[in-house]
């Protein structure tokens, strides 16, 4: 067995899911606190890779990143088939599961718990850091593995932008492929075994993730008095 | 809305607000004076008064007006002056919210700790706890506190703030009759020693009786009187405060007797016996019964237990239906009027006509003494 998809997939993963958070939770914050104009517009964007082929968001990636593009006449900046394009690809493909998740889970905390916490002193940038991503961290967790799993299963628009090079660009599912493709079964078997556990205990956690301690949820109500 | 008295010009005062706020289905308009006491701002739920207390706090900014507290600006809006708008952060007002709004992730001592920062943090929360009666409590979660408990870190925190005014809405709606009676005198005493203006939001006369000193009452976002609690109660400057404070019957007398079985009142010459109760013998005392607490007596039929008390006899000077049955005004023997209200079928035997004269019993269990 090579190691080396797995790993290479591992890697992709990592930056992938980095990439979806820095951009992720502020676009999720403003979602979900904030109403301007297009929101629906951005929403909609931002879930489109949900629905179309993998494949058309690869060839628009192509456009983005390929020759022609500013990415590459103004910054020089090469990045497509290497790794680096298919943790863009990935990160793309997952982000929609992991902003909707985020931003339900941020419109899902109590303004007044952030109307408390600005009269007591705190700015905006606090207000965030200690009331809001603290209560809506389940839901934001939930959403990272979710995308994280999206992204660790991403075919169609890796395979656009990053081809699938043996030891450099050929993560896990591609290596899939081609081991189908050379009727290598017994690699296959395994691979399949790998991504299916993992995928598995992804949505198992996300469950648990998405089950709140009754804690909570509890104490925002009305509270009785047990004096 | 006029009836504040020379004392009130005299009060050093420290909260000025004179804002107004429009909205399609609702306008707000607020011209408060408040110095170091407790106002109670009493109102049916959306009168605006949860509205007025964000104002008050930079949650929501008004049309216009202005708020200014210990002499600073908060919050100006006119045409002729600059727009001013501290935002809440920087107000130093605090603000106890409904259901106090505590943040569930943090224990009752990170809750306290939460506005505070640099080296005597850990002191000035220990300080708090301590004060509060919560030291025992300082590591529990606000889940696992009870109501009133929940109620007391609220309090914590906001002092923790260092605020120069407080805000407090509805704080012990939730609570139970002794707790709220424990936690109230506590009010009472905090206000006194960090002598703030404080401004406390309820719907219950209970409530306002227990804490306020001065009422303002609030309909429909106007502010329809301000004034000594007792005031306002003798005299409502407009049949709406009287309909707001939703008491027909109420009345002022005086506490001729005061011992355990009870008290006995004297209404302008009317003795009236009610329920044991700490007031003093000889003070003034507002009271009332509820309309459908007057009960009209069969002069054939054997008194039952709870009608024995207060035995009256009243003439019939007007009657009316109402939904649900009828009202009677009566008047009384020491000349004032009662109202009464019944199911349509119940005296029908009696044949209530204009004119008449009945026996009453202001039921003694009824008779609601409010202690101040």
């Amino acid at each position: 067995m090579n190691w080396q998809p797995l790993l290479l997939s591992l890697q992709v993963t990592v930056v992938a899911t980095m990439l979806m958070v820095v951009c992720g939770v502020p676009l999720a914050l403003l979602l979900a606190r904030r109403r301007f104009r297009g929101a629906a517009l951005v929403e909609t964007l931002v879930s489109l890779p949900l629905v179309l082929p993998p494949t058309v968001v690869g060839y628009y990636l192509l456009l983005v990143l390929g020759r022609g593009s500013p990415t590459v006449e103004w910054f020089g900046w090469q990045i497509l088939f290497t790794w680096g394009a298919a943790a863009i690809a990935s990160a793309i493909m997952g982000f929609p599961l992991f902003v909707l998740s985020a931003r339900a889970a941020i419109a899902g905390v109590d303004p007044v718990l952030e109307h408390a916490a600005r009269t007591l002193g705190s700015s905006e940038l606090e207000v965030t850091r200690r009331v809001t991503l603290p209560l809506a961290r389940r839901g934001i967790l939930a959403g990272l593995v979710l995308g994280a799993t999206r992204a660790l299963g991403e075919f169609g628009a890796t395979l656009m932008v990053a081809g699938s090079i043996p030891g450099r660009t050929q993560t896990l599912p591609l290596a899939l492929y081609d081991a189908v493709q050379n009727r290598q079964y017994d690699q296959a078997n395994v691979m399949v075994l790998l991504l299916t556990v993992l995928a598995f205990v992804s949505l198992w956690a996300v469950r648990r993730f998405e089950q709140p301690r009754q804690s909570f949820a509890a104490s925002a109500i009305s509270p009785q008095e047990r004096l | 809305m006029t009836r504040t008295g020379s004392a009130d010009l005299a009060r050093a005062s420290c909260l000025s607000a004179d804002f107004a706020l429009q909205r399609p289905d609702f306008s707000l308009t607020v011209r408060l004076e408040v110095g170091s006491e407790i106002l109670v701002l009493f109102g049916p739920s959306g009168s605006g008064k949860t509205t007025t207390l964000n104002a008050l706090a930079g949650l929501l900014a008004p049309d216009r007006g202005q708020i200014m507290l210990d002499g600073q600006i908060l919050f100006r809006r006119n045409p002729e002056a600059k727009l001013v708008n501290v935002p809440a952060r920087r107000r130093r007002v605090g603000y106890v919210f409904q259901n106090y709004a505590l943040f569930p992730h943090l224990t009752a001592r990170e809750n306290i700790g939460f506005p505070l920062r640099g080296p005597d943090r850990q002191h000035r929360v220990d300080e708090l706890l301590k004060r509060m009666n919560l030291a025992h409590l300082a590591d529990r979660y606000p889940h696992e506190l009870s109501g009133g408990q929940q109620q007391r870190v609220a309090i914590a925190r906001t002092l923790a703030s260092d605020p120069r005014m407080l805000l407090l809405d509805e704080p012990f709606s939730a609570l139970d009759t002794a707790v709220r009676q424990h936690l109230q005198r506590d009010l009472l005493a905090l206000q006194r020693e960090l002598a703030l203006p404080v401004i406390y939001v309820t719907h219950r006369l209970e409530d306002a009786f227990a804490v306020g000193q001065r009422l303002a009452v609030m309909h429909d976002g106007q502010l329809e009187q301000v004034g000594p609690i007792a005031d306002v109660f003798r005299y409502p400057a407009s049949p709406q405060v009287a309909e707001i404070m939703g008491i027909p019957n109420l009345f002022r007398a005086r506490v001729t007797t005061a011992h355990a079985d009870g008290l006995v009142l004297d209404w302008d010459g009317l003795e009236l016996s009610a329920l044991p109760q700490a007031i003093a013998l000889g003070s003034m005392v507002t009271a009332y019964i509820r309309p459908e607490d007057v009960k009209i007596l069969y002069p054939d039929r054997p008194l039952a237990e709870a009608v024995r008390d207060n035995l009256v006899t009243g003439r019939i000077v007007m009657s009316r239906p109402h939904p649900g049955g009828r009202v009677l005004h009566l008047a009384l023997p020491n000349l004032y009027e009662i109202e009464v209200r019944h199911a349509a079928y119940t005296y029908a035997p009696l044949g209530l006509q204009v004119g008449d004269e009945v026996r009453l019993s202001l039921r003694r269990d009824a008779l609601v003494v409010l202690s101040r």
